[in-house]
């Protein structure tokens, strides 16, 4: 098992006042209206308590079978500003990364520029990412490039 | 690009000799390189030296491209649920 760190940034202005933008996150009714997954997933648990300390958690069979369960703990909420919070990620049951998420929200003219910023320690790779790596280098760039340019990503595989 | 940083380090201006790009399309796609974790890069006076991070690859940048890829389809269902709940003239709170 290898370890990396990683930092990456998502910067979104949405057409709304950062109140209604914050109300999104409050409640479960609120969040769960847009914080899901597309496909027909079985909710296998989902706690959502909003206020520093309380925890979000979002465990999920997919159709094919797979598990994946979102483990989060709030670290900092200010109204309307920000709210960061620490998440782990599990895919099958493997922990996979665990991430300190930092959302900010600033008032732009009538909008709202999310600034989301997530320092990661990623927990996949090791041997297995060694054998691939050849193979998979192409595969990889093309689709971080596509990713980045917001064009559709190749299948995993 | 970085089939050549998979030989060794490079300045910009050797990366975008071969290419049939201009020198702003190579240093926006190193941008791309760079936040994606997959290449580094340092200044050294007036030279910019390109390093591939190949230890960073495959699977751990997979899954990290797969996280970005998760919260930009979130914020798009942020985004359609804002559109779809606007408010009546409370907006200016």
């Amino acid at each position: 098992m290898t370890l990396t760190n990683a930092t990456f940034v998502i910067e979104r202005v949405l057409d709304a006042a950062p109140t209604r933008v914050f109300a999104a996150y409050q409640t479960l009714e609120a969040k769960s209206a847009w914080f899901k997954a597309p496909a027909d997933i079985e909710t296998l648990n989902r706690d959502f308590d909003f206020r520093v300390g309380g925890a979000e958690r979002f465990h999920a069979r997919w159709p094919g079978g797979m598990t994946t369960d979102f483990q989060a703990v709030y670290h900092d909420i200010v109204e309307n500003e920000r709210i960061i919070l620490v998440y782990d990620m599990f895919h099958n049951g493997d922990k996979l990364s665990v991430s300190l998420l930092t959302i900010e929200f600033r008032a732009e003219g009538g909008k709202t520029r999310l600034i989301h910023t997530e320092q990661g320690s990623y927990l996949v790779g090791g041997e297995e990412a060694a054998k691939g790596r050849e193979h998979g280098t192409t595969w990889h760039i093309d689709n971080l490039v596509a990713l980045m340019e917001g064009r559709e990503m190749k299948a995993f595989s | 690009m970085v089939e050549r940083l998979s030989l060794s380090p490079a300045s910009v201006t050797e990366l975008a000799r071969p290419m049939p790009m201009t020198l702003s399309a190579v240093v926006q796609h190193l941008k791309i390189l760079e936040e994606a974790g997959l290449v580094k890069s340092e200044k050294l006076g007036r030279v910019r030296t390109c390093t591939l991070e190949i230890q960073a690859m495959t699977q751990v940048e997979r899954w990290i491209a797969e996280r970005k890829r998760f919260w930009d389809k979130q914020y798009d269902q942020l985004e359609a649920y804002l559109a779809r709940t606007t408010p009546e003239g409370d907006d200016q709170k």
